[in-house]
């Protein structure tokens, strides 16, 4: 088989908001007639380079090339027109419509005035059992009748009910079950075998593997490298993801060895969607102990954590805290507990953006004394807080009456830590802690989070950057789908094995010092 | 055929409840108060239903287009009495106070014109300017109370205007107004659930990103259905206008709450011009029963039973809760970059 | 990625409120400002093609709200009821919520107000002591009559998910009607030939203030400043004021910081109602004396959504704003008597004061266009 011109040839490829720069000087080529794999961690820029193709964005330079031509696009429209379709993590379906008025939204066929159903239900038949979709069987289903696996057929439908000769599937498998894993596999294999062009975007190395022909692997806006699928591993690939960052090793500590502070049996968490996301998750904080969650992002670690803030409602299982069940508690009343908390969206949930800084020193304080009594604000104590933070963490500007939204990533970052960590906690529950912060500043996260440990608090931490998980925990638990599939020891896991086990995979029994060719070896094996 | 076209099973229920709770009535009333149920009942009275009717289901056809395409016209009552005084102004500029049928439906027509340009003015103000639909729909109530009767008062010295005249019935003693409002709500309905362009404005209200990235200029359809509304909400008033034969400025003028009804009319059935109009032709049914009641000699009280519809509404938003408020309705639409 | 724009957080209420809030003081009040003067502006227009004198109608305007001591009386009487409506609003749409319905819970109050009254009144020997208990009464009852009227929509969105702006819209009519109804029928008095209720007892009373005005006294703009200044400090220095503005920032942050969404919502509606209930109950003891059929009362909890959003929905800033439509108010009732244009046109100016209030943007625009905005973005 000859290959024709690239079906999209990106040269570098600049994209900048403000300071930040999501893509810098990235290069990628699809091969007309395959898949290609956009593997990184969130935030590394894989969804902002793919906008720049769909024209959501305009570069701030580089150039498009589609099927060998240079284009320029101003809206999804013209991309539309060039042969390419986008799946975006979020659907863009109406709900309320039926599937079939859905797919041919906006290019809706028409006969005397009113719109064809006809024509396009036997267009969208052909298209469905070109690919074997099962999608014909609901045309005329409301789309929210349909579950998210079925919903996502359509967007594909859509797309190539417009004519799509490219698509670009954004994390499509992040949002389904793995029977309908496989059967989007199926479809895109389908798809390519068909003779079209496929940037399947993913942070799941498993995934891109067994699908992709070539894999593209993006690390802070930048392209790190272009393999051959064919031609590498989980380890490597896990390892360009992740870089090797260069920061100061492992802290000195002593074995946290106290009394259990956070104790959690059984707990089971409905996600938004209704399906289980926690499946029976067991753990233990003791106090001066840092147990650290790796994970891929959506296995339910954002679900179990609001279930130990009090942020949502557990469908089972208990809660403590020091001996007490809190299971019950609000989310208020675990503050006054003694449970701090650094969120995982800083800027929906830890920081209100429109606040002074003096005002957010008060957000989650609001019953503790001294910054109230009774009910009674005291603004005096708060604004002191807000200063000491300021102060000590090195937040800039120094401003306390700065809003908080004209603060960088990491400044508003290091005030919440710092906030937090003012409650004085028992527990303190940290998502995310140095996400999109600068290095300096993560070091300076890290430290504290040290010291605090030392000081006899037990600390929770979910992180997907695992060098961050290796060097700050002294226990860490790896979730796949819903439940801790292991629990290992920092000092000895190798960054492949936490991998492996982040893919779903078990180690080999016994294999203490496993070696990176037996542990590659077992394949497929998804306990649960 | 997809589920939202049709009254679903919840209102289906709903309305045979109605049924039911009315046959009851009936029952009661026949047997245990001796009323003769032919002289409640009477041609006469659904003459005057549908009279009643006619311009709450044309306000709130308007009023659902613009809400299913996300923007909340709280103006309809504003729009209507605009609507009437207009219809009222014209007859009288052309003959006096004896205008002929050709004055009667000129004066529809230019009622329909003006208020059409008023709204346009409104749609720029919330889709150009992003004012606040709520606020804004208010002011237009506001202004309508006040300007229609200082313009009447201008003109004849007085918030009413004298007695006009109304239109001339076509058949079966009911007025053209009637025959042309069943071929709107048919036209409404079609052209919301079979046509492009109503895919749009349903899809506008609940996915206007989905509408985007379909290559649909999302406030070019909001422009259409707010103007469409407003025009709609004009005709209901001159159709009320047409029907009463003289303008009534005083208090909250001759609409009285109608335009709100329009409203109530359209949330009762689904943002269904079909279901809507059902739900203002029960509305006005409602009303007129309290006149029959007068006439037979049963004392109800018109102001309870007329607040059955608002009673109504909250019951169906809060327990049935299947009345389907368009996602985005009073978010303005924004472009990305 | 994409989504992390900065304005991608939070749904329609959010982006409106934060709309509606982001403009400083200075932007607040001068959009303020050209919004009335482009209303009056419009209405003189609309006076001179209607061949009135535009200067004398202005000047009657202004005689109508300032011009005398009885003009100052009547104009501070409206003023104290356009301000603790536009509170009763301030405070709801400052936590996000949506209270439209401040109008029926203004009627339900005072209705409650004078009905309780009436009836305690049969056991309360008249006289000053008698007066005073049967005010307390009647306005506490108001109080809670109309924080339950407001609490029902609150309690319909956070278990029924039912969208308050129009619960709230449906609640107005319904007790206007109902109150309406009443007040023709069961409570009706008598002896009157208007519809209305049996006048409150001759004890119910409260001290004139300095003008002479028996509708007006100094305890009904002493109430109205110590709820404005109540409201502030709730606002500004209670944790729940705290937890209230945080909601309607940022209702996800509100959240994080352990505020019960549900709870905020009823507790907002149950306080803004209860604002409108004072506000009720002092209109029934200061002014009326008596409950008529609410539809003829005048559109106070409707026109206090201006008042508010006039004020940027501050509670200070209400004071000003309220006093503007006081004045306009009061113009108007020396405008019907003292000239022959039909003082339905200064109903129609307040519409259009409205308009322009729920328009800022235009100005905005306006004044970003001409480089009058400074550096306004």
């Amino acid at each position: 088989m000859t290959r024709n011109a690239p079906a999209v040839r990106l040269e570098g490829i600049t994209k900048r908001f403000g300071d930040v720069v999501a893509n810098d000087e990235v290069d990628f080529t699809l091969e007309s007639g395959s898949i290609h794999a956009l593997l990184g961690e969130n935030g590394s820029g894989k969804t902002t380079l793919m906008s720049v193709l769909y024209g959501l964005y305009d570069q701030n330079s580089g150039t498009i090339h589609v099927d060998g031509e240079e284009r320029t696009f101003e809206s999804p429209r013209d991309a539309m027109d060039a042969g390419i379709g986008m799946i975006h993590q979020h659907f863009q379906l109406v709900k309320p419509m039926t599937v079939l008025q859905n797919v041919i939204l906006g290019h809706e066929p028409t006969e005397g005035g009113t719109v064809d159903e006809a024509s396009a239900r036997a267009d969208i038949e052909e298209i469905c059992e070109r690919y074997g979709f099962d999608v014909d069987r609901h045309l005329d289903t409301p789309v929210e009748d349909l579950d998210l696996g079925a919903q996502q057929r359509v967007e594909i439908v859509k797309s190539l009910y417009r004519g799509a000769e490219i698509l670009i599937l954004d994390e499509p498998t992040a949002v389904l079950t793995p029977q309908e894993v496989d059967g989007l596999m199926e479809v895109m294999n389908d798809l390519r075998e068909d003779g079209r062009s496929l940037i399947f975007i993913s942070h799941k190395l498993d995934e891109a593997l067994e699908i992709a022909d070539d894999i593209t692997v993006l690390r802070d806006g930048k392209a790190v490298g272009t393999v051959p699928a064919a031609e590498t591993t989980e380890q490597d690939l896990a390892r360009m993801m992740v870089g090797r960052e260069v920061l100061f090793d492992r802290l000195e500590r002593e074995p946290g060895t106290g009394d259990p502070v956070l104790e959690v049996e059984g707990l089971r968490m409905p996600g938004d969607r209704g399906r289980e996301q926690v499946e029976g998750v067991d753990l233990t904080v003791r106090e001066g102990e840092v147990l650290g969650i790796a994970g891929v992002q959506g296995n339910g670690q954002s679900e179990l954590i609001e279930g130990i803030t009090g942020l949502r409602r557990p469908s089972g299982g208990t809660v403590r805290l020091s001996g007490t069940d809190i299971t019950d508690r609000s989310r208020r009343d675990r503050i006054e507990d003694g449970i701090a908390y650094i969120p995982e969206d800083r800027q929906t949930e830890g920081l209100v953006q429109e606040y002074t800084l003096q005002r957010n020193a008060l957000l989650g304080n609001q019953t503790i004394e001294p910054y109230a009594e009774n009910g009674i604000l005291n603004w005096g104590a708060v604004d002191e807080h807000a200063a000491d933070v300021i102060e000590e963490y090195d937040v800039q500007p120094p401003n306390p009456e700065a809003n908080a939204e004209s603060l960088s990533g990491g400044n508003q970052q290091k005030f919440i830590v710092g906030r937090e960590i003012g409650h004085d906690p028992d527990v303190l529950v940290a998502s995310h802690p140095t996400r999109g912060v600068d290095i300096g500043s993560i070091e300076f996260i890290h430290k504290r989070l040290m010291e605090l440990r030392d000081e006899g608090v037990g600390i929770l931490m979910v992180s997907s950057k695992l060098e961050e998980i290796q060097k700050l925990s002294d226990r860490v638990a790896v979730m796949y789908e819903g439940e801790f599939i292991d629990v290992v020891d920092p000092e000895t896991v190798t960054e492949s094995e936490l991998g492996l086990l982040m893919a779903g995979q078990t180690l080999a029994e016994g294999s203490d010092d496993a070696d990176d060719e037996t542990s590659a070896d077992v394949d497929g094996g998804v306990s649960s | 055929m997809s589920g939202s076209e049709y009254l679903d099973a919840a209102r289906l229920r709903l309305g045979g409840i109605t049924l039911v709770v009315l046959a009851v009535l009936a029952a009661v009333l026949a047997l245990g108060f001796d009323v003769d149920l032919s002289r409640l009942i009477t041609w006469g009275f659904v003459t005057r239903s549908l009279e009643m009717a006619t311009p709450i289901a044309l306000a709130a056809i308007g009023g659902l287009y613009a809400e299913k395409s996300g923007v909340f016209n709280i103006g309809l009552e504003g729009f209507m009495i605009i609507g009437a005084f207009t219809t009222a102004g014209t007859m009288f500029a052309l003959g006096g106070t004896s205008p002929t049928q050709g004055h009667v439906w000129a004066a529809i027509l230019v009622a329909v014109a003006v208020t059409t340009l008023l709204t346009v003015i409104f749609a720029v103000l919330l889709i150009r300017y992003k004012a606040d639909q709520i606020v804004a729909g208010l002011a237009v109530w506001f202004i309508g109370l006040g300007f229609a009767p200082f313009a009447a008062a201008l003109i004849w010295g007085s918030r009413s205007s004298p007695g006009l005249t109304n239109i001339n019935e076509l058949a079966l003693g009911q007025s053209p107004l009637v025959f042309l409002t069943i071929v709107l709500v048919g036209v409404a309905w079609v052209f919301l659930y079979r046509t492009r362009y109503g895919y749009w404005v349903q899809a506008a209200g609940e996915n206007p990103e989905a509408l985007d990235t379909a290559g649909v200029d999302v406030n070019r359809v909001r422009y259409a259905t707010v103007i469409f509304s407003g025009a709609m909400a004009g005709l209901g008033g001159a159709v009320l206008l047409a029907h009463a034969g003289n303008f009534v400025g005083t208090g909250s003028t001759m609409v009285d709450g109608r335009g709100w009804i329009a409203i109530v009319a359209y949330l009762f059935g689904n943002y269904n011009p079909v279901g809507a109009a059902a739900a203002a032709l029960l509305f006005g049914a409602l009303d007129m029963l309290n006149v029959q009641f007068q006439t037979v000699g049963i004392e109800v009280s018109a102001r309870l039973v007329n607040l059955l519809p608002y009673v109504a509404v909250l019951v169906v938003l809060t327990i049935y809760g299947k009345t389907r408020i368009p996602a985005v309705v009073g978010e303005p639409y924004e472009t990305e970059e | 990625m994409s989504g992390s724009g900065p304005d991608s957080n939070g749904g329609a209420l959010d982006a409106l409120a934060a709309r509606l809030l982001d403009a400083s003081v200075l932007e607040r009040v001068g959009i303020a400002i050209a919004s009335t003067a482009m209303a009056l502006l419009i209405g003189f227009v609309i006076a001179a093609a209607a061949g009135y004198d535009s200067i004398r109608f202005a000047n009657q305007l202004l005689v109508g709200a300032f011009g005398s001591e009885r003009a100052i009386a009547r104009t501070l009487r409206s003023t104290t009821i356009f301000v603790m409506t536009g509170v009763a609003v301030a405070v709801a749409f400052r936590a996000g919520v949506f209270n439209i319905g401040v109008q029926g819970q203004f009627v339900v109050g005072g209705f409650s107000t004078v009905i309780s009254i009436i009836w305690l009144g049969a056991f309360v020997p008249s006289g000053t002591v008698g007066g005073i208990v049967l005010m307390l009464f009647g306005t506490v009852v108001g109080v809670v009559a109309g924080g339950l009227y407001g609490a029902l929509p609150g309690v319909m969105k956070a278990y029924g998910d039912a969208n308050e702006i129009i619960t709230t819209i449906m609640l107005n009519f319904i007790a206007t009607g109902f109150v309406g109804w009443l007040v023709a029928g069961p409570f009706g008095a008598p002896e009157a030939t208007a519809t209305r209720t049996r006048r409150l007892p001759e004890s119910v009373e409260l001290p004139q203030a300095v003008f002479g005005d028996p509708n007006l006294s100094i305890v009904g703009i002493l109430l109205m400043l110590g709820v404005v200044a109540l409201v502030a400090a709730v606002m500004t220095r209670t944790r729940f004021g705290y937890d209230m503005v945080t909601s309607g920032y940022q209702d996800t942050a509100a959240t994080y910081s352990g505020v019960d969404a549900k709870r905020m919502v009823i507790s907002t509606m149950a306080l803004s109602g209860m604002v409108a209930g004072l506000t009720g109950a002092l209109f029934v003891i200061m002014i009326q004396g008596y409950y008529t059929d609410p539809s003829g009362i005048g559109n106070y909890g409707f026109d206090a959504i201006a008042v508010s959003l006039l004020a940027a929905n501050n509670p200070v800033g209400v004071l000003p704003a309220g006093l503007l439509f006081g004045g306009l108010e009061s113009a108007g009732s020396h405008v019907q008597i003292n000239s022959d244009i039909p003082v339905q046109l200064i109903d129609g100016i307040v519409g259009l004061v409205v308009l322009f209030v729920a328009a800022p943007e235009l100005f905005r625009m306006f004044a970003a266009r001409t480089g009058l905005g400074g550096d306004a973005e």
